[in-house]
């Protein structure tokens, strides 16, 4: 018996750097396009880095942002777009995926596909739907609200009204994900359980939160933490929308990020830039791990 | 058996490292620097002419924003005519196009300096060559011009595609920015007398404008009177020109260091534009729109004047428009009716320096043939749809719009394009615009705080200039 393990101990040792050699491929794409630009991301945001030099400043850069109002403007739009958003997202998906998981399951594609749909679709298609529907002058929104006798309203041109134009758009083509996946976890949900507090008289409301909340926790946490990280790097948007504006009041960090690096060639303000983001997505995704992943099991 | 195995698993893994070495380390093409970090260094002086280009093979990246009309409606068409037509005088040279936009191009282009992987020649206009000029980016192009050629382009083309002693950007099609109006409209509602088109050189008055756009807002409901945008830098020559002569001021003072437009004068430019929005004579929402939103308005029917045109942009436009109707050119108006000052659309070729002596003849030789050759000069000088910068080249197209556009070369400014810090000066102008179109400031207010940062740029800019 101890022979045959001395025997294998080789070839399991073979084997095992076998193994090993075949995640080389995966390892070598992670850093060559994951680890390495962070590390480089991190290394660049300490130089002064435009189109013509590329000179060490230490933590200038980071200086720069905490007096830069533009840079607190578009962190504080980002804040509203996350703490509004993320919330919107999360109850809506719950309501309709709560609403439809019952039904047939053709009525259950349906409005799948249809929710689905805008997060399919390419996002330039969605914005220059939506950059018509709330055109200013031949808008469908401005027409239906004057038909109530308001006002016509520049959506995207106020800076009252632009973040939330906006964050109406984001909500839109991100709700499709998290309603596929919530319908998936209520679908797993042992109808037993459901069937016995029924018998015990719990009412609809005790039901959802005693029972199909806590069984929703480990979808919750992916759908939150993921909504939660989509919304704080809102760019594409943003750019084919408002460019930021006006007066920086759609602004996100992300696409100060870009303005910053393609648009005015600062290319270690935006590395520095992009190192606060991630900083601040990695703390809140720890918070949010600690706070929605203590009942998670896998 | 087992010793393929690991002769696989070997190559495999010497594979795997190699590509990762090649990966992470500065790029591999031949005219790049030892370090991808650093920017491309000062250009040397006195490269060799665009005659002494050895016969030997040479491959050069030509970079382009469609400042050609697409032939047959595919973008790029042209420009492959004519590095055909070039192969057959210079087979040893292989020129690789790259077309780019005018909205991501420019972002494109800042990318590829700072990762030296910048083309070697580039068409574009003075806003961003003579910037590069200025950063040593480029080769100076002195040695291309004869005293001929000098004498035949007049000195406020050849100040602009210069930077001190150095010319960077071979001038090739210019025309003044102007304003235009859809004549058509004007026609129908009876009121063309209320354009200066009888006037030879259509100057007006600010007056006689607002009266226009009030004959448009009264008989013409559906259409709006006039635009304006202020979402982002593109198009901005039309935001300044227009204010400036409205105001009848400057957008810099006349050596280009200070801001002027915060004057009494450009204030009241401003002011007019406010209040002009104010009863309904602007379209809504100016502060987010963009130059091709404007533009769309217009070439659907929807806006009787445009302020951002010339006889390029016409030219270029004309397949965009949905409805049939005649565009007409017209000065900016100005509060007495006098002279209007038009900033100059000139578009040029640049060389980047490579660092490849080979590259850079190849590169003035390509332009050369461009700009000079008799028959291809002409051909592409139409396609662009501009006038030439040369004074001698006249007559190339047949409409009242290009002799007007010829005759409007008399009111030519000169541009802040080339003004030191000029690129950041811009990124200031639009928040300025939007400030005061959503009355979050005053227009004194806002053009002071823009004129504030904006000597601030050109200070900075002078000073690392000076290093």
């Amino acid at each position: 018996m101890i022979a045959a393990a001395r025997k294998s101990r080789p070839r399991f040792k073979r084997e095992w750097i076998t193994s090993y050699i075949f995640l080389l491929p995966a390892l070598a794409f992670f850093i060559m396009f994951v680890a390495y630009p962070m590390l480089r991301g991190i290394y660049m945001s300490f130089f002064d880095y435009t189109l013509t030099s590329f000179e060490f400043i230490g933590f200038d850069n980071y200086r720069t942002l905490y007096e830069d109002k533009n840079f607190h403007k578009s962190m504080w739009n980002t804040i509203k777009l996350v703490v509004v958003g993320v919330p919107i997202v999360i109850i809506f998906s719950i309501f309709v995926a709560m609403t439809i998981y019952k039904k047939h399951e053709s009525v259950r594609s349906l409005f799948r596909g249809i929710f689905y749909l805008p997060a399919v679709t390419s996002v330039v298609s969605v914005t220059v739907v939506w950059g018509w529907i709330y055109h200013p002058n031949y808008g469908v929104l401005n027409y239906l609200t004057g038909i109530f006798g308001a006002e016509p309203i520049s959506w995207l041109g106020e800076p009252k009204t632009a973040l939330w134009a906006i964050t109406a758009i984001l909500v839109t083509t991100s709700v499709g994900q998290p309603i596929i996946l919530y319908v998936a976890a209520l679908g797993n949900i042992p109808i037993s359980y459901i069937e016995a507090a029924q018998i015990d008289r719990a009412t609809p409301g005790q039901i959802f939160r005693k029972i199909i909340w806590p069984m929703l926790m480990p979808t919750n946490l992916y759908v939150i933490v993921i909504t939660t990280i989509n919304t704080f790097q809102c760019f594409s948007l943003i750019q084919l929308l408002t460019s930021g504006g006006p007066i920086y009041s759609t602004s996100t960090v992300m696409y100060g990020v870009y303005e910053q690096a393609f648009q005015f060639g600062n290319f270690g303000l935006a590395s520095a830039m992009g190192i606060v983001l991630a900083v601040i997505i990695g703390i809140i995704s720890i918070i949010q791990f600690k706070f929605l992943g203590s009942d998670v099991e896998y | 058996m087992i010793s393929t195995k690991k002769r696989f698993v070997q190559l495999f893994v010497s594979a795997l490292v190699l590509l990762l070495i090649a990966a992470c380390s500065s790029n591999g093409g031949n005219n790049a620097p030892s370090n991808s970090n650093e920017p491309a260094s000062p250009a040397k002086t006195a490269e060799p002419a665009a005659t002494d280009t050895a016969a030997k093979p040479v491959e050069i990246t030509w970079w382009n924003f469609p400042n050609f009309q697409a032939l047959d409606g595919e973008v790029g068409k042209f420009e492959k005519q004519i590095i055909e037509a070039f192969n057959k005088k210079h087979p040893e040279i292989t020129v690789k196009l790259e077309m780019l936009t005018f909205d991501g191009g420019p972002e494109k282009l800042n990318v590829a300096i700072a990762t030296n992987t910048a083309p070697d020649v580039i068409y574009d206009a003075p806003g961003r060559i003579i910037d590069w000029g200025k950063k040593n980016l480029l080769v100076p192009l002195n040695d291309m011009f004869t005293q001929e050629t000098l004498n035949d382009i007049s000195p406020s083309l050849m100040q602009l595609s210069s930077a001190g002693d150095q010319i960077y950007m071979y001038p090739f099609n210019t025309g003044p920015f102007m304003m235009a109006v859809n004549k058509t409209l004007f026609e129908d509602i009876g009121a063309l007398d209320l354009l200066p088109l009888d006037r030879p050189d259509r100057t007006w008055t600010v007056a006689e404008y607002e009266a226009a756009l009030r004959a448009v807002k009264e008989k013409a409901p559906d259409v709006i009177p006039s635009g304006f945008f202020a979402k982002s830098q593109a198009g901005d020559q039309g935001t300044r020109g227009y204010l400036t002569n409205l105001g009848l001021t400057t957008f810099l003072n006349e050596d280009n260091s200070a801001v002027a437009i915060n004057s009494e004068s450009g204030v009241k430019g401003l002011e007019w534009l406010l209040q002009a929005a104010e009863d309904g004579l602007v379209a809504p929402g100016a502060a987010s729109l963009a130059a091709s939103d404007h533009n769309d308005l217009f070439l659907q029917g929807k806006m009787a004047f445009a302020i951002n045109y010339s006889a390029v942009l016409k030219a270029q436009f004309a397949p965009n428009k949905t409805v049939e109707f005649e565009d007409v050119l017209l000065p900016y108006p100005t509060p007495d009716g006098s002279d209007p000052k038009l900033e100059p659309f000139i578009g040029g070729l640049a060389v980047f320096n490579n660092k490849n002596e080979d590259k850079i003849a190849a590169s003035k030789t390509f332009i050369d043939f461009l700009v000079n050759d008799p028959e291809w000069s002409k051909k592409a000088l139409i396609q662009t749809g501009g006038l030439s910068a040369r004074n001698s080249v006249t007559g190339l197209y047949e409409g009242s719009e290009y002799e007007y556009s010829e005759l409007a070369r008399n009111f030519i400014t000169n541009p802040p394009v080339t003004a030191d810090g000029y690129a950041e000066i811009r990124t200031y102008w639009f928040p300025a615009l939007q400030q005061t179109l959503l009355k979050v400031a005053t227009p004194q207010q806002a053009l002071d705080e823009f004129a504030q940062k904006a000597n601030d740029a050109i200070a900075k800019a002078k000073a690392s200039l000076n290093k």
